[in-house]
């Protein structure tokens, strides 16, 4: 009886969070000490620029070998919150914006993110701030203005964040057994590429006109990368084919602003158009195709 | 009296030339600067001296010899710290003279102050003179050199140099296309000219993060000159004069670009060869 009891009081919630808490992960441990459990989350965000936000080496020429203060707290930062501008980050700043920035609240010592969870060896608290659009907008500021304009209900995450249905939070034996499959959603943080039916083509009077109707914010976007849009634009004439080219800048303050046309001047006798739109990454020296259609 | 003479003494080092050379710095100094360091530690000794410096001659003249010697100690150590920073410049350094300043003020005697210090500036003045004009243009403005801009017009990637070299020359090519009348060739130069313009944007913000210092260059008047010499090239008579004018609000922002980064980004484009 008295052993049934101690058994019991022992394994009372409190008391057995007590005892399986692991006190490090409270001390903002580096990202891969997340990974003991949480390895499918860990790999996904390996992959994703967020985990390259420090470490990239056109980030380290960027803002020249890290001696640009003002760039470097969103490239590591000590916490993040909806609409505030993070900090930099003391430790563990090749993480750039890892597990602990985004999830760890100071003010409550626990792991902070949109599921109800029971995790004995760190506290967690659901806080649904996670799932909007907010969360993102102390870093990503000017993409968040561009797309709080459009009022649209599609969110950050609902894009860059898709959903991966239900999975398991964790994969460490023999804990997982505990938890049940959660819906999960891609650490990623994929930077889409916009799709053909993004973009309207229209011809009137002379004038192309490209329409952003598919991403709700301008493109390109960036705060202070300088992702571009290369739209070329080529059709034959009397005096032979002829090519326009423009270049679309996030830092230029030129882009396809979701809804709004991009006017093209044309010749009067022109025919055979067709119209190509490559984009560039901040990091990236590849142009990618993003359309190559024929208007006549 | 005395005070009067001191405070001449510590504060007549100025620059008087009728001409002036301007010296490559040395490697080693680029350690205290970014990219390499974001500390300027070098500058942070120099306001240590210049501050301890100040500390002597206050408390001199207020009749406080024991705080006196405690500047002068500070000095005397980051001046020594100084010369071991760079050792290309150690040459300039007298550290005796550091030396007998903290004996003269230990000394109270005003006299000898007066002199070792005149001494001692003089060795600031000297290496100031010979570096700190090159230093401020080399080292504190951002490395042009490092920046590539992307032509919108051609889509190729130049150095800042042949941009402004292909942006002024569709500039000019639209005020000659203008004046010869060839309105077909005045809008293609006139469209490039603009595109050019606007995308020199992209550059700027690389180090103006904050939208105030943006706005004194890319602002409304300028923007609305841009979008109306595109407005007056499609008119089927474009109005001539009125582009010209909208050209010079344009070049008014080129001017005030200019005026603050073309003279560093000359020299050190002269260094690097």
């Amino acid at each position: 009886m008295i052993l049934v009891l101690l058994i019991i009081s022992l394994f009372s919630c409190a008391k057995f969070e007590e005892i399986v808490r692991e006190e490090d992960l409270l001390q903002r441990p580096e990202a891969k000490r997340c990974s003991d459990c949480h390895r499918e989350i860990f790999e996904e965000w390996r992959n994703s620029r967020h985990a390259k936000a420090w470490i990239s080496e056109h980030f380290r020429l960027e803002s020249e070998n890290y001696t640009k203060n003002k760039c470097l707290s969103c490239h590591a930062p000590h916490q993040v919150d909806p609409d505030k501008e993070p900090v930099l980050r003391a430790e563990f700043k090749e993480d750039g914006v890892g597990c602990v920035a985004c999830h760890f609240k100071e003010e409550t010592k626990a792991m902070h993110g949109p599921l109800k969870v029971w995790s004995p060896p760190h506290p967690s608290k659901q806080d649904l701030s996670y799932t909007k659009s907010n969360f993102c907008a102390g870093c990503h500021q000017e993409t968040f203005k561009q797309w709080q304009a459009i009022k649209t209900q599609k969110s950050c995450q609902d894009c860059h964040m898709p959903s991966l249905g239900k999975k398991d939070l964790i994969q460490k034996f023999p804990f997982h057994f505990f938890h049940l499959s959660k819906p999960r959603h891609s650490h990623e943080f994929p930077a889409l590429k916009a799709k053909p039916e993004d973009l309207k083509l229209e011809i009137k009077e002379n004038k192309l006109y490209i329409t952003n109707v598919g991403v709700p914010h301008n493109l390109p976007t960036a705060d202070q990368g300088d992702p571009k849009l290369y739209i070329t634009v080529i059709f034959d004439t009397p005096e032979g084919q002829q090519t326009i080219r423009k270049l679309l800048s996030a830092q230029a303050k030129t882009a396809l602003e979701y809804g709004k046309p991009y006017e093209v001047e044309l010749p009067q006798d022109f025919k055979n158009l067709k119209v190509l739109i490559h984009r560039r990454l901040s990091h990236s020296q590849e142009k990618e195709l993003i359309l190559e259609k024929g208007l006549n | 009296m005395k005070k009067v003479v001191l405070t001449v003494a510590l504060f007549g080092i100025a620059f008087g030339a009728d001409q002036i050379i301007l010296k490559k710095p040395p490697a080693s100094l680029g350690k205290y600067y970014p990219p390499q360091s974001n500390k300027f530690e070098f500058v942070g000794v120099m306001h240590e001296m210049s501050g301890a410096f100040y500390g002597i001659r206050l408390n001199i003249n207020e009749g406080k010899w024991d705080k006196a010697l405690e500047w002068a100690n500070r000095l005397k150590d980051a001046y020594s710290r100084a010369q071991n920073m760079v050792p290309e410049w150690k040459q300039y350094y007298k550290p005796v003279l550091a030396d007998q300043l903290v004996k003269a003020v230990q000394a109270k005697n005003t006299d000898q102050v007066l002199k070792i210090s005149k001494e001692l500036g003089e060795t600031c003045q000297k290496c100031h003179a010979d570096n700190q004009i090159a230093i401020k243009l080399v080292y504190h403005y951002p490395p042009f050199a490092n920046l590539k801009m992307e032509d919108p017009v051609e889509f190729a990637q130049l150095s800042p140099k042949e941009y402004m070299r292909k942006t002024s020359d569709s500039m000019k090519a639209l005020r000659i296309f203008l004046i010869q009348g060839d309105m077909p060739k005045a809008r293609e130069a006139g469209e490039a000219f603009v595109e050019r313009v606007r995308g020199t944007q992209a550059v700027c913000s690389k180090c103006h993060t904050d939208k105030a210092s943006e706005q004194l260059i890319y602002n409304k008047a300028h923007e609305d000159a841009l979008a109306s010499i595109e407005r007056l090239l499609k008119e089927p008579q474009p109005n001539r004069e009125a582009i010209f004018r909208a050209m010079s609000v344009v070049g008014q922002a080129c001017n005030r670009c200019h005026n603050t980064h073309l003279v560093p980004a000359m020299v050190q484009e002269a260094f690097r060869k």
